[in-house]
């Protein structure tokens, strides 16, 4: 365990407070940029160069505006809603790698005939080596890492079902039915994806993990786990509500789901909290299955240590921006779901293929195969799925209604056949 | 100061509670700073502060809200919460074993002496559980009408 550096704390805390609160402004900002540019449009472009000041003026106007608490609420419960929806969101970050790590030392073994002294000793010595070490982390070496994060997202339910029921609104309580349905649908392939990569590893410390994929060169887990990765971030999407499974908010048919009865500074920490969920999964994808802060040796380029480190921590983020940005395009290129397909996407599509690349991993390491063979019973599991979506009638894919052929011979523009 | 403990993979310092500081911390920080913007964005003397009527009322698309919010709602929502605590104990029956099955960071001894009693045990919880899911597949528990 690291000795703990009040001093170091203090500069992480507000290094990665500070870090969140601009990256989702200005992850706002690139949201409606790039929604602007796939719509052919210009975008935000009034404020400052190219409207580079708008997070600014956007956090500004969130403070100033009218704070309208409806005389319906549930006023206790209401005002909770953010603070749990955003602390939730913030609390998460204390386990991710933001930049270099060095992962806690595995457990020294006994040999026969060494005495207990000396063994302590070793054990001390190994310590103090690991205390030496910088990691980029807040709390480094917590050997329960990643699932600190999923208690945490678990969480997140309550910041929405809070805000859904307390507000008291019809739109706000479906809105919040369904984000509750659909975050703990997806949890669970969720973790599914994940245990396949934590038994290759044998830790859920994430510097640990970062640390398996680098030591013996570019093993990333996304050669060996494919099919996790896409399992992964299809339920990262669907936990963080991005399009195309923001049922919950669907502004279409429900406003503004569970935070429609939400004004001011109130809707301010709830959309931050959306955003900063984002960053997370993001990271949580690099670290993951990317490789941290690994780019295929070009790390290790630069002999000095400062520079490297500073190198890494720029090669974790511009991953983790890269697979932002990218959930930014994948909004605006699948539209969004209906509630009865993404019910049975999870139920019927995600979960069995995670428990087959489970059970594949478990016999592949159980037998002692190369791990190679995992990239192909992934991409077998993955093509069979395809295939058996489309011989097999499923409720993901084929409208319910029942879809009847025009009769022929009708005027050309008439859509539709009277009954008779 | 640090205690040494004995596991089935050697030597390993003991829990300690320090490990946690930075994560206390910081959660009372996070937590300052979501009530306390809350609060100063409650006490801003800039602000508009003129409540009507209309602005209290629940939106309902600019209508006048129709009967309580407080509805009836379906209980295929309860299913999916029940079929949620399901499998997510059942996850988190595996994640123990998973860090300890493969890792290198689990002993040799450990592996040969009981790794596969672990493994047969795993699939044999696995196959339970496979047996349910197509039970309730066939149910029709999984489809959402």
């Amino acid at each position: 365990m690291p000795v703990f550096d009040p001093t170091t704390t203090a500069i992480l805390i507000v290094v990665l407070l500070a870090g969140a609160l601009g990256l989702a402004g200005y992850l706002v900002l690139s949201e409606r940029k790039i929604a602007a540019w796939i719509q052919d449009r210009k975008g935000p472009n009034r404020v400052g160069p190219g409207g580079l000041f708008q997070p600014i003026a956007d956090g500004v106007k969130m403070f100033l505006k009218e704070e309208v608490i409806p005389a319906h609420v549930d006023k206790v419960f209401y005002l909770l809603a953010p603070i749990v929806s955003v602390s939730t969101a913030l609390l998460a970050l204390a386990v991710i790698p933001i930049g270099p790590t060095t992962p806690p030392p595995p457990p020294l073994p006994i040999p026969s005939g060494a005495t207990p002294a000396q063994l302590v000793d070793q054990l001390q010595r190994q310590q103090a080596e690991y205390q030496q070490q910088t990691s980029f982390v807040l709390a480094p070496g917590l050997d329960v890492g990643i699932l600190y994060v999923f208690a945490l997202g678990s969480l997140a339910v309550y910041g929405v079902i809070l805000a859904g029921w307390s507000s008291n609104s019809k739109y706000s309580l479906l809105g919040c039915l369904r984000a509750s349905a659909q975050i703990v649908s997806y949890e669970i392939p969720l973790g599914l994806a994940v245990l396949g990569v934590i038994l290759m590893t044998g830790s859920l410390n994430l510097e640990t993990i970062i640390a398996r994929q680098t030591e013996h060169g570019p093993y990333w887990f996304i050669l060996f786990q494919p099919l996790a990765l896409l399992l992964f971030m299809i339920s990262l999407y669907a936990e963080d509500n991005r399009l195309p499974f923001d049922l919950a908010e669907a502004e279409q048919e429900l406003v503004g789901g569970y935070h429609t009865e939400y004004s001011s500074m109130k809707l301010g920490l709830m959309l931050l909290a959306e955003y900063v969920h984002l960053v997370i999964s993001s990271f949580l994808v690099t670290v993951v299955f990317l490789g941290g802060w690994s780019l295929f040796g070009l790390e290790a380029l630069l002999g000095d240590t400062a520079l490297t480190a500073g190198l890494k921590v720029c090669i974790l983020c511009g991953k983790m921006l890269f697979l932002v940005l990218f959930a930014q395009v994948i909004r605006w290129t699948i539209p969004r779901f209906r509630f009865d397909q993404l019910m049975n996407l999870a139920w019927k599509v995600l979960i069995p293929l995670g428990l087959l690349n489970l059970a594949c991993v478990m016999v592949v390491l159980q037998w002692g195969l190369p791990w190679v063979t995992l990239t192909g019973t992934s991409l077998l599991l993955l093509v069979g799925a395809g295939y058996l979506s489309t011989r097999w009638q499923g409720s993901v894919s084929v409208p319910r209604r029942k879809v009847v052929p025009l009769p022929p011979g009708l005027p050309p523009g008439v859509t539709f056949a009277p009954q008779h | 100061m640090m205690l040494p403990v004995q596991t089935p993979a050697g030597l390993e310092p003991a829990f300690e509670l320090s490990a946690y500081y930075p994560i206390l911390i910081y959660a009372a920080v996070v937590l300052l700073f979501a009530v306390g913007t809350l609060i100063m964005s409650h006490a801003l003397p800039l602000k508009p502060r003129k409540p009507t009527r209309v602005k209290l009322m629940p939106y309902e698309s600019g209508m006048d809200p129709v009967g309580t919010a407080r509805l009836q709602f379906d209980v295929k929502f309860a299913l999916v919460a029940i079929m949620f605590l399901i499998f997510d104990v059942e996850l988190l029956f595996l994640y123990p074993w998973a860090v300890i099955a493969f890792g290198a960071d689990s002993s040799e001894a450990w592996r040969t002496a009981l790794g596969g009693t672990a493994f047969w045990t795993v699939v044999v919880f696995l196959a339970v559980l496979a047996l349910a899911y197509y039970y309730e597949w066939r149910k029709g528990t999984f489809t959402w009408r």
